[in-house]
């Protein structure tokens, strides 16, 4: 039965073409018929797909919705697991809500309850799938840019100068560490010039990307 | 003659008094134009000339006060703007081929010596940018999610300080990348006004 999970892991193939792999928590999928409502289920769903949008879990919430269901703190805690696993496993392998609903079926969840997990996963999708997107690894981002530019008029070296001078300080972000550094540094105006032509001409190359 | 070697200041002896790089006169006169474009070569931050080429000429303590006063010769006539006869009268106990020769070169050359001085004044009591290179990437999966297809664009800064270089690295997205040239768009405007 958990080799049909394999849509969840992204396999566009048929179940019976699936790689052999651990059975994962399919067995959990049980935890969730308990329910005595899908609406129940789905408020949970809410819960969790905000929790890994990065907005936060209420844990109050999902005590009260989980009360009835005679769960104790370790079957909660396996509820928000499993729940977490799908959703993101589905958003991550882009699955549709319909391939979603039917695996999940198959997986012997009612199907009102799998409706529900569905639906809120057909809503919550594309914003879901942005902040896995936006919190995949990246390296040293730039946090912001200040700049100054200067008129020098004269210098020891040279008489009369009367170029313009810009100051650049960039504020890098270390992706591991997760503080930020600042570099400042003058660039001639015209090495200035070339550097702004290259990202421009760069930013365009990207745009035909995407 | 007695001669000093040179340092960068005081200005080298003969500065004022005409005997200005008398030592180049031991190099063969149709040598000495290819000497001096090799010298500007190296204020312009190219190659610079090598003692090997020249040894049969000058021994080391010649061949580095020639290479000085050379520098300091194309260096001041440049950054103190100086007309082509007061550059000659610096000059004039050359013979006038030699003095031929500086004057051509340095005619041919004004601009490119001028360019080399104001990127080394940017580089005065600060960090300066060296050198950049980038790098544009797609990403294509991660462990988050398996179609990421996200462009990614790497910009190498190499910042020297204090004649140390400092590789600093960022990478930006799209938006990131759009942020920083508006930034620098900001920053343009306003150089171009100055011009």
């Amino acid at each position: 039965m958990w080799q049909r999970a394999c849509v969840l892991r992204g396999a566009q193939t048929p179940a019976r073409q699936c790689p052999p792999g651990p059975p994962l928590q399919w067995g959990f999928i049980f935890l969730l018929s308990p329910f005595q409502s899908s609406v129940k289920l789905k408020l949970i769903c809410g819960q969790v797909l905000k929790d890994l949008q990065g907005e936060g879990i209420d844990y109050e919430k999902i005590l009260k919705l989980t009360s009835d269901a005679k769960f104790e703190s370790g079957d909660v805690k396996a509820t928000i697991a499993v729940l977490s696993f799908i959703l993101s496993s589905a958003a991550k392998h882009s699955v549709d809500s319909d391939s979603l609903s039917s695996e999940l079926q198959q997986l012997g969840l009612p199907k009102e309850h799998a409706t529900g997990l569905c639906r809120s996963y057909e809503e919550k999708q594309s914003p879901l799938q942005d902040s896995l997107r936006t919190r995949s690894l990246r390296l040293n981002r730039l946090d912001s840019v200040s700049w100054r530019v200067d008129h020098t008029l004269s210098s020891s070296e040279l008489q009369t100068v009367n170029e313009p001078l810009v100051h650049l300080k960039f504020t890098v972000r270390d992706g591991d560490r997760g503080v930020t550094e600042p570099f400042a540094m003058t660039v001639s105006a015209e090495k200035f010039r070339v550097l702004l032509a290259e990202l421009r001409q760069a930013h365009a190359m990207m745009k035909t990307l995407s | 003659m007695v001669r000093v070697t040179c340092s960068r200041w005081p200005r080298p002896q003969g500065w004022l008094d005409g005997t200005m790089l008398v030592l180049l006169e031991k190099l063969p006169a149709d040598q000495a134009l290819k000497f001096l474009h090799q010298v500007v070569d190296g204020i312009c931050g190219r190659a610079y000339c090598r003692y090997q080429d020249y040894g049969s000429v000058w021994n080391l303590a010649e061949w580095m006060e020639v290479l000085e006063e050379t520098t300091t010769f194309f260096k001041t006539t440049v950054g103190k703007n100086l007309s082509d006869e007061e550059a000659v009268q610096q000059l004039n106990e050359l013979s006038s081929s030699y003095q031929e020769a500086i004057t051509k070169c340095l005619k041919g050359r004004k601009e490119e010596i001028r360019h080399a001085l104001v990127e080394s004044i940017s580089a005065i009591s600060s960090a300066q940018l060296q050198d950049f290179d980038w790098q544009l990437k797609l990403a294509l999966s991660s462990d988050k999610i398996s179609m990421l297809q996200m462009p990614l664009l790497n910009l190498d800064l190499d910042v020297k300080e204090n004649g140390e270089i400092k590789p600093v690295s960022v990478e930006m997205n799209k938006e990131e990348l759009q942020n920083l040239i508006n930034a620098l768009e900001a920053a343009n405007k306003v150089v171009l006004q100055l011009k």
